[in-house]
């Protein structure tokens, strides 16, 4: 095996090196290379506090609005008739009264009407 | 600081080019090779308050950049894998394209068996054949003894006329 080498470099390579390597002591000192490696996940972190930030905000925004609204419909129908609330919900179960004059109105026959009652009575 | 530059100099004036080829024959492209040097005189530079003179400033320079060569190998290794693919493949693949390659097909040849020699070997082979230090001095910066380098390097020249034998016979 001969040692003969094979390999070369661009023209004006080896002078080049130097004067970028010996740059590297100025370039620290602008920069130290731990704040230059840790910049993009400082920048990642910051961009996810303001996401965050953003987000919570948002939903903090909406969340109180719907609890406001709800909070409005109550105090507003409590503070119309407390005791009519109470009766709305008792005259939501219709009486028989009721659906015979329902169905009275919905031009339902007499004799209809009787046989239901009749039905009822079996 | 000021101090610390002139020092910082003298080793980019005494070593770059050494380095360089070095870590080139061990990474097999230039531009690898040109951002890994890179890398290796910013740690220099890093550690270099922290030089305590227990070793001889040669030998610390040289361990600073086998011991990054080897991690930017072993990074090249994971990334081979990811492509489904194996390093030493890659590697003789990069001597092949390598346009600053301007030796004989025999050269070319030897390049690649080298490249296909695992890391540590082709560590001991390429400080001791190309970059010619002594045993002792690669024992000094690779930590390994002077039995283990010779052993190492016998069989590193082995697998290279194996591989430049078959090289020949698939001709």
């Amino acid at each position: 095996m001969t040692r003969k080498n094979p390999i070369s470099v661009p023209d004006g390579y080896f002078q080049d090196l130097q004067v970028r390597l010996s740059q590297i002591p100025s370039q620290e000192e602008a920069a130290p290379r731990g704040i230059r490696r840790l910049a993009p996940y400082v920048a990642y972190a910051a961009s996810l506090a303001v996401l965050a930030t953003v987000g919570s905000f948002v939903f903090r925004q909406t969340a109180v609005k719907e609890d406001n609204g709800w909070d409005y419909v109550s105090y507003l129908a409590l503070s119309l008739d407390p005791d009519g609330l109470v009766e709305l919900k008792e005259a939501e179960e219709p009486t028989e009264d009721d659906i015979r004059s329902f169905l009275l109105a919905s031009n339902v026959s007499v004799e209809q009407l009787a046989m239901l009652d009749d039905e009822k009575t079996y | 600081m000021e101090e610390l530059e002139q020092v910082f100099n003298g080793i980019v004036k005494q070593y770059s080019e050494r380095l360089y080829w070095h870590v080139r024959r061990m990474v097999g492209s230039h531009e690898d090779a040109d951002d890994l040097l890179q890398e290796i005189f910013l740690k220099i530079w890093t550690a270099l308050p922290s030089f305590r003179g227990e070793a001889q400033l040669y030998t610390w320079v040289w361990r600073i950049a086998t011991n990054e060569t080897l991690n930017f190998l072993r990074k090249e290794k994971v990334r081979a894998l990811l492509r489904f693919s194996s390093a030493d493949e890659l590697a003789a693949q990069r001597v092949m394209a390598d346009p600053y390659f301007n030796g004989t097909d025999a050269e070319r040849e030897m390049a690649k068996a080298v490249a296909r020699l695992p890391e540590k070997q082709r560590q001991v082979f390429i400080m001791r054949w190309w970059d010619e230090l002594s045993y002792e001095e690669i024992s000094a910066i690779t930590g390994t003894s002077v039995g283990a380098l010779k052993a190492s390097y016998h069989i590193a020249q082995e697998k290279i006329k194996l591989n430049l034998s078959d090289a020949e016979v698939s001709k």
